[in-house]
């Protein structure tokens, strides 16, 4: 090994899961542990630069706007004012750049023995990279290697897609003119998100989906009660349908579906592809490192050890059921403490709480009632509708509901899943719930802040031992 | 062995009584090249099992890792 090149911890991707991994292995170590980041793209990853912050800026951007011409309350005249959608967006972009700045960029200069590359890594053996940037190709070896390259925007081939052009979740954020007409190909949660916000600011959206729910494995009473507030407010889902191809007349572009009912065309100023997000694996030679891994991603144990025990992996690239940017910070810190405390902890996916951010929000932790039930035999749930929940009532927000799952034996809550205001900020009472094995009489035995909508999980929870149309205000 | 987390030579002492405690011989701590070499009868005790003694845990200070088997 040349000893100038070689480093006790080499990281793969600089976004949320390898800055995380880096400084925990610096804080382990005291800093004496030499870390080479190699990476290339905007420092932060998905999450600050193409994803959650970006998209939460336009997400709440577009929430101001529609709360100005739908107050809600009578005597409130709702007024409908100028988007200015370049100031938007040029507003939205500097808000990435500060963000990146001040949680990544200025992060580095706390840690001088973590040292960054340009450049992307391809494996040579099992201990070194060949990393080719700007500045020609360099060799580096490690002892310990985490792999943490993310995911990419993915884009499914279509006929004339690349040469009528469409924008993804990554390159939406460079557009100055706001479409009149939005066609989005997929409507998970980044197509749901975006559909909203565009809706909300002037376009007109369709969101053209194969399947009939809104996203995969969420319960579908839930996926129903979204896509129907969704529907609304004027955003037009287009389900059961198959791109057949893209092309473009008179100027605009136009997606040729197919479906039972025959083919149909939709015209649009500009094409959104949210077809989910692909883990990014390619050209990393992972062969020669002996790390198995597939188009799902990377195969890790529970430990996020790979088939090869010195490289870990973690984050978006890895084969795992979410990608979200908090589990793949939590996954990089916790890799690092694996390596350098030889421990063995792992993350219990039943406990990772996720989130659209639509209005109302979705959010989810642990399992559906089909999930479970097909998993350990049997399930009880109760749901309400969120109108039972008396500030939905002075919120005027109807549109939503409760969920949650027990283990049908032990009672203890197995998954909780809403859909209305605020869901994301206190989904965090599920998380206790299922990591704590609370049972739905724990959840009723403890007092919550009335009048809260996050007071529907309680409702919820009573309604698995009476009818809460019965019961009087706040009572237990 | 690579040694993570020393600073001085009261580090280096306590490294090497938590070696030595758990059965190494021969130990010798380098500070400046935050470096320990010991041996071991590895049908008691295997270098990784060296790893995880208390002076490396996860509660510990210092960290360390297996560079060379001879």
């Amino acid at each position: 090994m040349n000893l100038g090149e070689e480093y006790d911890l080499v990281i793969i991707g600089r976004g949320a899961a390898a800055f995380s991994a880096a400084i925990k292995a610096s804080e382990l170590t005291s800093g004496q542990a030499s870390i080479a980041m190699i990476g290339y793209g905007p420092l932060g990853g998905t999450c600050v630069n193409v994803g959650c912050v970006p998209s939460k800026y336009i997400i709440e951007a577009a929430n101001v706007h529609q709360a100005q011409i739908n107050t809600r309350y009578p005597g409130l005249t709702g007024v409908r004012t100028e988007v200015d959608f370049p100031a938007l967006m040029e507003s939205l972009r500097e808000a990435v750049l500060e963000e990146r700045r001040t949680k990544y960029s200025e992060v580095l200069r706390s840690y001088a023995n973590i040292k960054v590359f340009d450049g992307k890594a391809t494996f040579t053996d099992r201990n070194t990279v060949s990393v080719i940037g700007e500045n020609g190709r360099k060799t580096i070896s490690g002892y310990n290697f985490i792999i943490a390259t993310g995911s990419s925007a993915k884009v499914n081939k279509i006929q004339g897609l690349q040469e009528a052009g469409f924008l993804t979740s990554e390159t939406v954020w460079d557009i100055n003119t706001l479409p009149k007409t939005l066609a989005i190909i997929g409507g998970g949660f980044i197509g749901l998100e975006l559909g909203q916000s565009f809706s909300r600011l002037g376009s007109s959206v369709k969101i053209i989906k194969e399947h009939s729910t809104v996203t995969a494995g969420i319960e579908p009473e839930l996926g129903e009660a979204l896509m129907a507030s969704l529907s609304g407010e004027g955003i037009e889902f287009m389900t059961g349908r198959k791109v057949l191809r893209v092309l473009i007349r008179n100027g605009k572009k136009v997606v040729v579906t197919s479906a039972s009912s025959g083919n149909e065309e939709i015209e649009a100023d500009e094409i959104l592809v949210a077809s989910g997000r692909t883990p990014n694996v390619a050209s990393l030679g992972l062969d020669h490192a002996g790390v198995k891994f597939s188009e799902r991603g990377i195969a890790v144990n529970g430990s996020m050890m790979t088939s090869n025990p010195d490289i870990f992996a973690a984050g978006d690239v890895v084969d795992q059921k979410y990608k979200l940017e908090t589990l793949a910070a939590r996954e990089g810190a916790m890799v690092a403490s694996n390596m350098f405390n030889h421990t063995d902890k792992s993350i219990p996916m039943d406990q990772i709480p996720w989130a659209v951010f639509t209005e109302p929000q979705f959010a989810s932790v642990g399992y559906t009632e089909t999930e479970y039930t097909l998993r350990f035999g049997k399930a009880e749930s109760r749901t309400i509708p969120l109108e039972s929940v008396p500030k939905a009532r002075i919120l005027r927000k109807n549109h939503g509901m409760f969920k949650i799952v027990t283990d049908a034996e032990t009672q203890k809550v197995v998954g909780i899943h809403v859909v209305s205001p605020y869901a994301a900020e206190f989904i965090i009472e599920g998380v206790y719930a299922i990591k704590y094995g609370l049972t739905y009489n724990d959840i009723i035995e403890s007092s919550h802040i009335f009048p809260t909508v996050a007071e529907g999980i309680k409702l919820a929870a009573q309604s698995f031992t009476r009818d809460i149309s019965k019961m009087s205000c706040c009572m237990e | 062995m690579k040694v993570f987390g020393m600073t001085c030579d009261d580090c280096v002492f306590t490294v090497s009584n938590g070696l030595k405690s758990a059965g190494a011989t021969d130990v010798f701590v380098s500070l400046e090249n935050g470096t320990a070499s010991a041996v071991v009868d590895d049908s008691v005790l295997s270098p990784q099992d060296l790893l995880k003694i208390p002076v490396f845990g996860e509660k510990s200070h210092y960290k360390a890792q297996v560079r060379k088997v001879e």
